[in-house]
């Protein structure tokens, strides 16, 4: 056995690389966040009858009454709408669920981070964890409804693993970054879910921003999120391969990853006082 | 072989607050610790300052010091919980903490699946963890209990299993604070007795207490913190009477 070296102190204010060698060390936890985020899912659900189909009957309320009361609004056919709600509202939540998750991932951890020298990201991961799960379920149960609906892929629908990957690419900067911040300045938090809530009716979710002029359009394709639901949503749906919104998905997912290693050398050293 | 190594550590917590923290007093009786901005606000607490240690393998350091002394901050810097402000720090071993008996046990999953969590969060493999899960039951002596989520237990239960857990896996370093003298006399028998044989292994204990008879049992070196700095450094039997005396003294 390899002897454990530690060494604690000698640490600049400006550390670059403890951001990256966290985000390293934290994966060779895998089986701890799994058996965390597993445990956590159970225990949400341990009392409750239909338990974790919970996950999928509140989705296909939710998915069920906004395809009723906006369907019409949209000149999409009643088959595409349906997957075009349903994949968009699974994506959404999950990348929305990811900043909110973000702002208390350390404070929910506060026990932990007190009293064992694991790397910040492992905390992160089971978050990360924690929501793809559902977000799974959510897209599964929406492939299912849609296939007894009389959807048929092609071949295009595989683009969609690329979007799966950058989905989970942008999270591990995404909740460091905003945990960090909410750690130490709690008004972020507040004014994070304040603007979560907005998101929801600035992202084209419920409405189809290619159908609308004006100020919606140009909300809808300034935001990034929009163009997240677009590389995910657009294979699915049989729809010609977005490389506008592409490109906009990489070159943000790069800008997140340069804030938060910012960030996290800047803030990194200080998370356990602030706990 | 495992090797404790602090050089000029200080560390001074940082006071936040949203809302400037009333100046109720002068600042001018403070404690030497005490950090003020220019205009008198509390901005932190220097709770450690210039602390050397060097322990080898069969080194018991019993911490010694009054309530706000540094014992559990300079406990915290040595499980890598705080990094320090200046100084540098080396633990050479796998080491093992037990500094808040509340802190680190997931409350709402049973005593089996928190021993899977902290033995997973120790870095150990599961089939490890398994080899160990019978006597860590055997000591803890939970029984059924471990099947019962942990926010059941009582705080004695709660402090066998975390005791527990920390020795199953022979660390190399232990470092225990206070707590460990909450449990009940049979406990500590076998706390005490539990951890001879492991320090017999060669391995470094740190313990933070204000109990005379469960630092003399366990430790063979002790250091006296006062304010953040070392005041001296001995056998525990002189350390422990020249640090009573000056207690004496500040009360007369």
């Amino acid at each position: 056995m390899s002897e454990i070296v530690r060494i604690y102190g000698n640490i600049s204010k400006f550390d670059m690389r403890s951001v990256l060698t966290d985000f390293a060390n934290g994966l060779q936890y895998r089986s701890l966040w799994m058996a965390f985020a597993a445990n956590e899912i159970q225990a949400r659900y341990r009392r409750s009858i239909l338990g974790l189909a919970w996950i999928v009957v509140s989705y296909l309320m939710l998915v069920g009454a906004i395809v009723l009361f906006f369907g019409s609004f949209s000149q999409m056919s009643q088959v595409d709408f349906v997957l075009y709600v349903a994949l968009g509202f699974a994506g959404f939540q999950y990348i929305v669920g990811n900043i909110s998750d973000g702002c208390d991932v350390f404070r929910a951890s506060t026990a932990w981070i007190k009293s064992t020298p694991l790397p910040y990201s492992v905390y992160v991961y089971i978050r990360i964890v924690r929501s793809v799960f559902p977000f799974l379920l959510h897209m599964a149960t929406a492939l299912i409804v849609m296939a007894f609906m009389g959807w048929r892929p092609d071949w295009g629908a595989l683009n969609v693993i690329p979007a799966l990957a950058i989905f989970l690419i942008v999270s591990p900067p995404i909740q460091l970054m905003f945990g960090l911040i909410a750690t130490r300045w709690e008004d972020f938090s507040h004014l994070v879910s304040a603007v979560t809530r907005l998101l929801f009716f600035l992202t084209p979710v419920m409405w189809v921003y290619e159908e609308q002029g004006g100020l919606r359009y140009y909300v809808a394709t300034a935001n990034p999120i929009t163009h997240f639901l677009e590389v995910f949503r657009a294979p699915l749906l049989g729809q010609p391969f977005p490389f506008h919104s592409w490109a906009i998905v990489v070159g943000f997912s790069v800008l997140v990853w340069i804030a938060a290693i910012i960030v996290g050398a800047l803030m990194r050293r200080r998370l356990p006082f602030w706990l | 072989m495992p090797h404790v190594y602090v050089e000029n550590v200080s560390l001074t917590f940082p006071l936040y607050s949203a809302n400037a923290v009333p100046t109720t007093r002068s600042g001018k009786d403070d404690a030497p610790n005490i950090i003020r901005n220019k205009s008198g606000r509390l901005i932190g607490v220097k709770s450690l300052t210039d602390v050397d240690l060097e322990l080898n393998s069969g080194d018991r350091l019993a911490i010694i010091g009054a309530n706000g002394s540094g014992k559990t901050t300079l406990l915290q810097v040595l499980a890598g919980i705080y990094p320090p402000d200046e100084g540098y720090v080396e633990i050479r071993g796998t080491c093992t903490n037990l500094i808040n008996i509340n802190l680190g046990m997931q409350a709402d999953v049973t005593g089996n699946e928190n021993i899977m969590l902290r033995g997973l969060a120790a870095g150990h493999r599961r089939e490890e963890i398994e080899e160990q899960r019978e006597q860590i039951a055997e000591f803890s002596q939970l029984g059924e209990f471990l099947d019962m989520p942990v926010r059941t237990y009582s705080a004695g239960m709660q402090i066998r299993l975390s005791f527990a857990i920390a020795t199953a896996f022979k660390p190399e370093i232990l470092l225990l604070d206070e707590w460990l003298s909450a449990g009940d006399a049979a406990f500590k028998a076998r706390a005490v007795e539990r951890m001879n044989s492991f320090v017999s292994e060669a391995g470094i204990l740190v313990l933070a207490s204000h109990s005379k008879a469960l630092l003399q049992a366990n430790c063979n070196r002790a250091i006296w913190l006062e304010r953040g700095r070392v005041r001296a450094k001995g056998e525990v039997e002189n350390i422990w009477d020249a640090y009573i005396e000056d207690q004496a003294k500040r009360r007369a």
